[in-house]
């Protein structure tokens, strides 16, 4: 194995020392002089006919300097897809969700503005709605976008194999229907950006964005501007898991109007209750599941249905459905596949990406029902998911899903052995199983998330590697740390290729005026496409550097090696010198030299279809096994989870601490979505729109994790890594629920599974005491 | 047209450095001030604009000596109106006298709103799901008020009148918590379910204090939280109980009047149903807890 002198250690995060001392600035810690605030005004239906909006009194109150509605956008709408650009800053003719946007105000300050929002009137005609989104499919269910006359945004049908065959000759099949949480990110840094349109025409913005360079898009198409003259600058981002920082929010497109308007900044920051009732949110789908076993329970095949409650507007659910449904071929080997998916346009705020993007919703419903029917057969768990996973390729071939994924590398099965020998599986039977009125159970999972993710369009990354004359180096890209810690892993890939230390290694956030263009984050893709860009950057970089030393030395370059910081021939190692005495006589090389390393990301160029489900849809896959331990109180339903061990493949773990605090992350999420988080509604409206009726996990609800490496070395990563990031949000709520129905007896298919509903099992089971 | 949470109103702060001061502020000023203890229900509550908006905040964190906790075998407990939550759950004539106020305190919201919040202004802001009121129900305690005529003391079950409200006149404010001395031998527990395992507001709160003597019930007080407009005492389970042998049958029985005596809503917080079930058994863990274990 190559040694590596970075990658690997233990190391500080390149931003843990600003964050922790308070120093770090988030958009809304932003402002200018002459400052003005917006706040958005909102409707409170669901689904009703703007018939006109009276602004003038809100214009009167002193202090407010503009006010700005749909008219004022010349009909702009956007949208994930050409054929979905379904959704305007501001509401047009209708609203079609609770509190959406129907005007902006800027004011000199944040009383001024809320004021404002008060005095306007909007009168509407409220319109039928509809709520479930297996009632919004139906015929003469109310119409939520005109030019989806059936409500259903989007669809696939893919068809493998020949499910019909399978079934009919299959010992067991079984049919089941689940539900997932509507689940929220649950950041603590609310949407707020601060704009200023230069009256020379172009607009800055400071805007909390984990995917700025899609909101720099946006702004030039909205307001018919170059992207040459479009400058969103990157703050710390305080949280992002998907969705809603991936895209823009009426306050984003309100502050840059009303900064054009006025000739003063704008700045807008949502409050969190307003982030938890409008923006957008996790899918909650429904599964209809129909699994087919052979006698020694091989999966024969797999059918999905999937109804998802869409909410009022598409944004980036083609890619949610297809995620959705490309995944289920992984862990297992899967024979003959037929999924059919409907995402409705309900009444509902809109749902989007989250962290676990659509795999969740799907993996959930197979993990649980393989084990009923596991159980049924008579085989265990773990002998269940040792039968079916997929074997790690050899080095050199490839394993090709029936939809033509492709895996060059699989630990599953070493992640499933790993977790059988731990003792919280090992032990488990003798373990106590029942202590007063709490019944103990653990379960397992196996699951797969995709890493380097894909979508349509431009879905590179690129970096620079700027050499200073000191020996200092920054490292320039479009990527986004949005809290998972990618700018230390992009430092260390920087240094470990260049053979500099960590501490050499100088970030810089995305400043669209100067770094590169990139998608950002989400898909877990940072790490795998980023990373690949600023290796190849470093690796260029440390040519141009070589190729000068070789002339200085008469030397073959490839005869000099960089590490450490300390630059040395290969076969005379005694010939050195220091790396900051290399940056010298390179840039200071001839009259100077400018010695800038540049690269971008290669990996996942292959042809992805959405319409027919086949391609890969990242880059490569990540494997994670887990096991959890919980308590059931047998009277009231409340679950204790006391331990959780995540064997987990990321390929080779870059910045283990990362990897590691990614792993717990994810999965203390994907356990809030299993038996806490839930927004609960009532005719579209929010009823738990705070952190106090929104059950998170606190930090007294996580149990004891731990986390065990499994290293594959993908060919396809930079320093064979995959993703480390989302595997163990979809392995967390099957776990869980695999814990509870062994501490049961009962499965449970709907998400959260909360106490109540675990005390009306066990009622039904006649196990309840009263 | 938003109904979010919002800036704080526009209001006027008042600082006095007198009960006097305070008092003769309240009697000029009656409903248009408002007492400010923690804050930690009030500000959200008026961020929210889910109260009338006073035109005077009555800070009482600038008087002198109302944090005051006090303990002696006669008069008992006395809890002054700025004792916050984390005071009382570190006091150790607390722990050592009264478990069940002790398992109320740290069974409250976060150690930051422990630091700010008070006991007075839990019981003042009236919620039914108010954690320190079933055991201070069930412990017999009651409250000191001071207004313009003069001095009252309400037994603490006459204090609640609904959602919300209190038998506290605009201009009157509470200037103590008395709890009685613990009967001799007598136990107390307060059991508390939430969805979590902190900051969670109650979906149901059980308070039992109570003695058993050579296999006798005495003195027994079973109240509730969360579960009717008011936290209440269940009088019929109590009876149930009283001056009875202790055996599993009469706990049962007792935990099922409980049950049946409580009036609980469905909310997005729990079901009805499930708010009943919790009653019967979480009185039938306290009732084992203060008379059998
Ligand atoms: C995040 C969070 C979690 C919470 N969790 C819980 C929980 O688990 N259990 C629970 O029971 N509560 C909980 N609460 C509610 C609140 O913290 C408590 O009710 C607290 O005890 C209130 O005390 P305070 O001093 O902050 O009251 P304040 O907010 O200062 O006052 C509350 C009300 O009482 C009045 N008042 C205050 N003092 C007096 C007085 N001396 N005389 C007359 N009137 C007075 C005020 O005018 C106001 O109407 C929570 C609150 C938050 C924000």
């Amino acid at each position: 194995m190559k040694e590596y002198t970075v990658i690997g250690q233990r190391v500080p995060r390149i931003d843990g020392r600003e964050k922790v001392m308070g120093q770090a600035k988030y958009a809304a810690d932003y402002s200018l002089p002459g400052m003005l605030f917006c706040k958005v005004a909102r409707l409170p239906v669901a689904h009703a006919r703007i018939l006109n909006i009276d602004t003038s009194k809100a214009e009167r109150l002193p202090g407010v300097k503009a006010v700005v509605t749909a008219k004022d956008f010349n009909g702009w709408t956007w949208g994930f897809m050409a054929n979905t650009r379904d959704e305007p800053p501001l509401a047009m003719d209708k609203v079609r969700y609770y509190m959406e946007a129907v005007a902006g105000v800027a004011a000199i300050d944040e009383d001024i503005a809320e004021e404002a929002c008060d005095l306007i009137k909007v009168d509407y005609e409220e319109l039928p709605a509809v709520f479930d989104p297996e009632e919004a499919i139906q015929e003469g269910a109310p119409v939520v976008h005109d030019y989806r006359p059936n409500n259903v945004s989007v669809e696939y049908h893919w068809n493998f194999g020949d499910v019909e065959k399978a079934f009919a000759e299959s010992h067991l099949v079984r049919e089941d229907r689940f539900r997932t949480s509507r689940a929220t990110k649950g950041y603590l840094e609310p949407p707020a950006s601060l704009a200023w349109y230069d009256p020379a025409g172009s607009i800055t913005v400071w805007a909390a964005k984990q995917s700025p360079y899609f909101h720099y898009r946006h702004l030039a198409a909205c307001f018919g501007l170059p992207l040459s003259k479009i400058r969103v600058i990157q703050p710390f981002i305080g949280g992002g898991f998907g969705g809603t920082k991936n895209d823009s929010v009426a306050g984003d497109f309100c502050a840059v109007l009303l900064s054009r308007m006025t000739g003063k900044p704008v700045k807008f920051i949502y409050t969190q209750e307003e982030e938890l009732t409008v923006s957008k949110r996790r899918h909650s789908m429904i599964v209809y599941n129909k699994m087919g076993m052979s006698k020694d329970g091989l999966i024969t095949a797999i059918q999905s249905r999937v109804i998802a409650d869409g909410g009022g507007y598409t944004a980036v659910s083609p890619l949610t459905m297809y995620l959705t449904g490309c995944c289920t071929p992984l862990p297992y080997r899967l024979p003959n596949y037929k999924y059919d998916c409907y995402r409705a346009f309900t009444n509902n705020p809109i749902c989007a990406a989250m962290r676990g993007h659509g795999v969740t919703h799907t993996r959930f419903a197979c993990e649980i029902q393989m084990e009923m029917m596991a159980e049924e057969l008579g085989i265990d768990p773990v002998e269940i998911r040792m039968r079916n996973a997929i074997d790690n390729p050899k080095p050199g071939e490839i394993y090709r899903t029936i939809n033509d994924m492709t895996l060059k590398t699989c630990g599953i099965k070493e992640a499933i052995q790993t977790l059988v020998r731990d003792p919280l599986w090992a032990q488990k039977d003798e373990a106590p199983k029942q202590d007063g009125s709490v019944s103990y159970g653990v379960g397992m999972s196996a699951t797969s998330y995709l890493g380097g993710a894909r979508q349509l369009g431009h879905q590179s990354c690129a970096a620079t590697v700027r050499i200073c004359e000191d020996g200092t180096v920054n490292l320039i890209t479009g990527a986004t740390d949005c809290g998972q810690g990618s700018d230390t892993v992009l430092a260390m890939i920087a240094a470990e290729e260049l053979g500099v230390r960590y501490q050499d290694i100088d970030f810089k956030m995305v400043d669209s005026a100067y770094t590169p263009v990139d998608p950002g984050s989400y898909g877990s893709r940072v790490t795998v496409l980023a990373g690949q860009a600023v290796q190849t950057a470093a690796a260029d970089a440390k040519k141009q550097l070589l190729d000068i030393l070789g002339r200085e030395w008469k030397v073959n370059p490839g005869e000099i090696e960089i590490k450490n910081a300390e630059v040395y021939h290969k076969s005379n190692p005694s010939r050195r010198i220091p790396f900051d005495k290399l940056a010298k006589i390179a840039c200071y090389s001839g009259s100077g030299a400018v010695i800038i390393g540049k690269g971008y990301s290669g990996y996942g160029i292959e042809p992805l279809g959405f319409e027919n489900g086949r391609g890969n849809a990242g880059t490569s896959f990540s494997f994670t096994a887990q096991t959890t331990r919980a308590g059931v109180d047998m009277e009231t339903g409340h679950v204790t989870i006391s331990d959780f061990v995540i064997a987990h493949d990321c390929g080779r773990p870059l910045n283990p601490i990362g990897a590691e605090s990614q792993n717990e992350g994810g999965a203390v999420q994907g356990m809030g979505q299993a038996i806490y988080e839930d927004f609960i509604m009532d005719r579209g409206k929010t009823l738990n729109p705070t952190f106090l009726d929104y059950k998170m996990p606190r930090s007294t609800d996580v149990p004891n994790i731990k986390v065990i490496d499994i290293i594959t070395d993908d060919p396809d990563g930079p320093f064979g890594a995959k993703e480390a990031s989302e595997g163990s949000h979809v392995s967390a709520p099957p776990s869980v629920v695999a814990a509870i129905h062994d501490a049961t007896g009962i499965w449970f298919k709907e998400q959260p599974v909360t106490a109540e509903k675990i005390v009306k099992g066990l009622k039904e089971k006649g196990k309840w005491p009263r | 047209m938003s109904q979010f949470y919002r800036r704080l109103p526009r209001l006027q702060y008042f600082l006095p450095k007198t009960l006097d001061e305070a008092l003769s502020f309240l009697k000029e000023h009656k409903a248009a001030a408002r007492l400010f203890a923690g804050g930690t229900d009030l500000v959200p509550q008026l961020k929210k604009r889910e109260t009338d908006i006073p035109l005077y905040l009555v800070d009482l964190k600038g008087i002198q000596g109302l944090d005051a906790i006090t303990y002696d075998e006669v008069a008992g407990l006395k809890i002054g109106p700025l004792a916050t939550i984390s005071a009382i759950a570190t006091c150790p004539f607390v722990q050592d006298h009264y478990p069940s106020l002790f398992q109320a305190a740290s069974s409250m919201a976060s150690p930051q709103v422990r630091n700010r919040g008070t006991f007075a202004g839990n019981i003042c802001s009236a919620v039914p799901s108010a954690d320190s009121a079933p055991a201070l129900l069930a412990l017999e305690a009651s409250v000191r008020l001071l207004g313009r005529k003069g001095e009252r003391e309400v037994p603490i079950g006459q204090f609640f009148t609904g959602p919300r409200k209190t038998v506290l006149e605009a201009d009157e404010m509470l200037l103590e918590i008395g709890v009685p001395s613990p009967k001799p031998g007598s136990r107390g527990v307060y059991l508390k379910l939430s969805p979590r395992h902190s900051m969670d507001l109650a979906i149901v709160g059980v308070a039992a204090v109570g003695t058993c003597e050579d296999g006798m019930c005495k003195d027994i007080k079973i109240a509730l939280g969360a579960v009717a407009p008011t936290p209440i005492r269940v009088p019929a389970a109590e009876a149930t109980l009283e001056g009875k042998r202790v055996t599993p049958g009469i706990i049962e029985e007792a935990s099922q009047k409980a049950a049946s005596q409580c009036s609980p809503i469905d909310d997005h917080r729990a079901s009805q149903e499930y708010r009943r079930d919790m009653v019967y058994i979480l009185a039938r863990r306290a009732l084992n807890r203060v008379l059998v274990q």
